[in-house]
């Protein structure tokens, strides 16, 4: 999988990071209206209408950087590694690969066997010089790739034969078996003549007729804005054959009627319905509800570059200021007041119940009495006029967040009111999103963000946390910087071994949350809703944990009428 | 008459030169531009460098206007940044969509509006002047959005009449008694929202003739009632509420932006909207300037109305131009 901002539902610019993966015990989505759908006997046929609240935005996946694309891509093309519900990497019946990689001894050269089987939609085979092509592709730099980053670390890729292909990494890095050998191969004869700088010009990917596909569902037609159709493969080379004949991805302008369309069966599923729109689909006849914490973030993010403070006084400077704020904050009333309870508190970077989080992380309890100690103790002295003070400077800062965002503004004004009890000054500042990214956060030029994360599966987030990660090129956008912590993230991905990952992530996680570079503050629950109709094995519901986890399996569902 | 519409055409090929400049430059200045929402948050910025060479955005703007006003001119509206489409076969069919949509409601609030102002402006204060009072308020006063859902939850959910959204069923396009079902609760929203000022309109400018002083000789002089106000006052009247018509004349083109999005109706409106949030500079210009276009011809169309309506304006003779 990809980093990625991606746009989230819920009208929730959300910036997200799509971190790599590899195993975890996460949790399991808890069904909440009746979830329980692994009844009856697979029908074939139908159609099922999936609901989307923007268009896709190509189908060239070297270039797909949205949840709308990648939605759609999951069904069309086939992945040569799949994930299991914990994260863990399989050779399963719609992989492309016959087996896990082997790894080498030094854990830099991974084998990788194909299966006979695989073919695309225009008939030709699908082979080893399709997935040599994809990884030289994203390896490219001329090519342009959002996705990029994730290949740096491999030196070679080369054909063995038809079959196997052999991949060598520069250093060990285990996050790279979740961020590029999860990965879709796309059909190198599909881009024959190309240069690899037009290779975004490509109609490959907008056009369905001239998009040779790989998946279970055929891209049969894309009405602009309004709907693609997806019809089934009847000569899908996978193991385990879809039920549903057509698929109807159909895009709403706005989420309210997206969710009245749910209520009414124009719709049989949305695969996040906002909190604000929840009361209109709860205890609805024929609607079924399946909610669980999604793999995204919020947190309140400092900057601690002098360049962005008047006389370069940072008031953040002290650990005691930040554990300070941290128990000013009352983290559960957001979770009760603005998730409207679908969210959970969150303490450090990793998801919880995920193999990474080992419950090491400090919860800073809320608490305005101790919050008040803790920056008498680091020298903030109350002013005449209710503001602390320390060396002349009043602790005053501004909080930025992406406007339209109703979570964020909310959660502002709560952080405000918070601090100014214990006397700081918070003022809020909504921007636009894309200019929010292009002037403060990819530069690193603000005071305070109110931002998110949305995480893959490898706990790993060097790129956001250590000091060689610093704007322009990095995401440590608020300019943190502890070697220790540094040189952590780095132990984190030098060993493939779970045991010794884990013992770094549980150190870390206990370190980032004593040091707070940021107040983790809670992770939004996932909402899909669908009505009662669709039906699934229990082994394909829904696994919300998981990056698109809301539609995996999708292709193995079927309706019952 | 030549003269005159040789002497506009060549003032709004000058207008729609301005209009693309400036429009040009005010989404360019924009902060946030097409690269920063397509790249991955911590994209090296070799990358950045790379993919704004490939889409063309690292030359300056002025040499990026002479292009776009090169292949404009040639009949082409370029392609779109993301996802390389074409961007007039992305338009065109949201145009023809909008106008579907807006045109009926329109057509449909003049007819109902026009008719019933002037009835109202002879009978002032009465019960029928006081129910368009009503709806005219609520009309203004109401966001479309919000009266869009509420005739949705009332008449798609509660009573199943009608579909809740879109322009047809899955795999009924083009079916007409299809579209009219769909067209049923926006057009609704529309008109009463249209009709508010209309109503306002015709009225008064009907009030304003009927206080004249030929209105006043023509009833001494005995003229029956009827014809007094449908043959005398009328056409006067007239004149003003033309104006108005061709003034809001690009309305049907520019759409309802909430009222198509809370529809999901795949209109120009809710493609500009997105697209302004997407920065596809490429879209926004071809729609700025089809609006321009419209807009033009609508004040075009209004003066030579005028002409037709009222003998004393010439169009073309200096000093008694009517625009």
């Amino acid at each position: 999988m990809k980093r990625k901002w991606s746009i989230l539902v819920a009208g929730a610019l959300a910036m997200s990071l799509m971190l790599s993966a590899c195993g975890g015990n996460q949790q399991n989505p808890a069904p909440n209206n009746g979830g329980q759908a692994a009844d009856g006997t697979p029908v074939d046929g139908g159609t099922l209408t999936w609901s989307t609240s923007s268009d896709i935005v190509t189908m060239n996946y070297f270039f797909i950087n949205d949840t709308a694309s990648q939605d759609v891509a999951n069904l069309i093309f086939a992945y040569l590694y799949n994930v299991d519900p914990e994260g863990k990497l399989v050779a399963d019946e719609a992989a492309i690969a016959a087996e896990l990689p082997e790894i080498s001894e030094d854990g830099k050269t991974y084998t990788i066997k194909l299966k006979d089987t695989p073919k695309w939609s225009d008939g030709k085979p699908l082979t080893a010089d399709d997935v040599v092509f994809t990884y030289e592709t994203f390896s490219n730099l001329d090519v342009g790739s959002p996705a990029y980053a994730n290949f740096e670390k491999i030196e070679s890729v080369k054909k063995i034969d038809d079959r196997t292909v052999q991949i060598n990494l520069k250093t060990v890095f285990a996050p790279f078996e979740t961020s590029a050998l999860y990965i879709q191969i796309m059909p190198k004869h599909a881009f024959e003549g190309l240069d690899p700088k037009d290779y975004v010009k490509a109609e490959f990917g907008t056009d369905p007729k001239k998009t040779p596909t790989s998946g279970p569902y055929l891209w049969t037609e894309w009405k602009q804005k309004q709907s693609h159709t997806f019809t089934r493969w009847d000569e899908w080379w996978g193991e385990k054959k879809p039920h549903i004949q057509t698929i109807v991805y159909k895009i709403y302008a706005d989420q309210n009627t997206e969710v009245q369309a749910l209520v009414k069966g124009e719709v049989d599923l949305v695969s996040q319905i906002p909190v604000a729109s929840l009361a209109a689909v709860e205890g609805k006849k024929g609607v079924k509800l399946i909610e669980g914490p999604g793999p995204v973030y919020d947190y309140l993010g400092f900057n601690f570059s002098p360049d962005n403070w008047p006389d370069g006084f940072v008031p953040f400077e002290g650990i005691k200021t930040r554990q300070a704020i941290a128990h000013a904050l009352n983290r559960q009333g957001m979770v009760d007041s603005v998730l409207k309870g679908h969210g959970t508190l969150l303490n450090g970077p990793f998801l919880p119940g995920s193999w990474a989080d080992a419950g090491t992380a400090v919860n800073y309890e809320y608490n305005p009495e101790k919050a008040k100690q803790l920056l008498a103790e680091d020298g903030w002295v109350m002013g005449s006029d209710g503001i602390l003070e320390k060396d002349g400077h009043k602790f005053e800062f501004t909080l930025q967040f992406n406007t339209g965002n109703k979570r964020r503004e909310a959660v502002g004004a709560v952080i405000q009111a918070n601090l100014a009890e214990v006397g700081i000054k918070v003022n809020l500042e909504p921007l636009d999103f894309s200019s929010w990214i292009e002037n403060h956060i990819n530069p690193g030029k603000y005071q305070a963000v109110l931002l998110g994360w949305s995480l893959s599966i490898d706990p790993d987030a060097e790129s956001i946390f250590s000091s060689n990660f610093f704007p322009p090129a990095g995401q440590n956008s608020g300019w943190y910087k502890n070697e220790e912590i540094d040189e952590l993230w780095v132990k984190g991905y030098s060993t493939t071994d779970l045991k010794e990952r884990q013992a770094v992530y549980a150190e870390l996680a206990q370190k980032i949350s004593t040091d707070l570079p940021y107040i983790f503050l809670y992770q939004q629950n996932i909402i899909t809703g669908m009505r009662e109709r669709v039906k699934f094995a229990d082994e394909d519901k829904p696994v919300l944990s998981l990056p698109y986890g809301e539609s995996r399996h999708m292709y193995y569902w079927w309706l019952a009428e | 008459m030549t003269e005159y519409l040789i002497r506009r055409i060549l003032q709004s090929v000058l207008v729609m030169f301005l209009v693309s400049i400036v429009t040009f430059g005010l989404i360019h200045a924009a902060p946030g531009g097409p690269v920063q929402i397509f790249l991955a948050p911590g994209q090296s910025p070799e990358a950045i460098e790379v993919q704004k060479k490939n889409l063309g955005l690292d030359r300056p703007i002025h040499i990026q206007y002479i292009d776009w006003l090169t292949d404009m001119l040639k009949g082409d509206f370029g392609r779109t940044f993301k996802a390389n489409q074409d961007v007039a076969g992305l338009i065109w069919p949201t145009l023809k969509n909008t106008i579907i949509l807006m045109a009926t409601s329109w057509v449909i609030a003049l007819l109902i509006a026009i008719p019933w102002g002037i009835h109202n402006s002879t009978r002032q204060y009465g019960i029928s002047d006081n129910i368009a009072s009503i709806i005219g308020y609520a009309g203004m006063a109401m966001p479309a959005f919000w009266f869009g859902m509420i005739l949705q939850i009332t008449f798609a959910l509660k009573l199943d009449l009608f579909p809740l959204s879109d322009m047809y069923d899955y795999g009924q396009e083009g079916n007409i008694a299809n579209l009219i079902q769909h067209m049923v609760l926006p057009v609704t929203v529309l008109v009463l929202i249209n009709l508010a000022s209309y109503l306002k309109f015709s009225r008064s400018s009907m009030l304003e003739v009927l206080g004249q002083d030929y209105v006043r000789t023509a009833r001494a002089k005995g003229v029956p009632e009827k014809s007094v106000i449908y043959k005398h006052a009328l056409r006067n009247a007239l004149i003003p509420i033309i104006t108005v018509i061709g003034l809001d004349l690009p309305i049907i083109v520019a759409g309802a932006a909430l009222t198509e999005t809370v529809f999901n109706w795949p209109g120009m409106g809710r493609l500009f909207v997105e697209m302004a949030f997407a920065r596809e500079y490429s879209v926004l210009m071809a729609i700025t300037m089809i609006t321009t276009v419209v807009v033009i011809l609508g004040n075009l169309l209004a003066d030579i109305l005028y002409a037709l309506v009222d003998p004393r304006v010439r169009l073309g003779a200096r000093g008694g131009d009517a625009s």
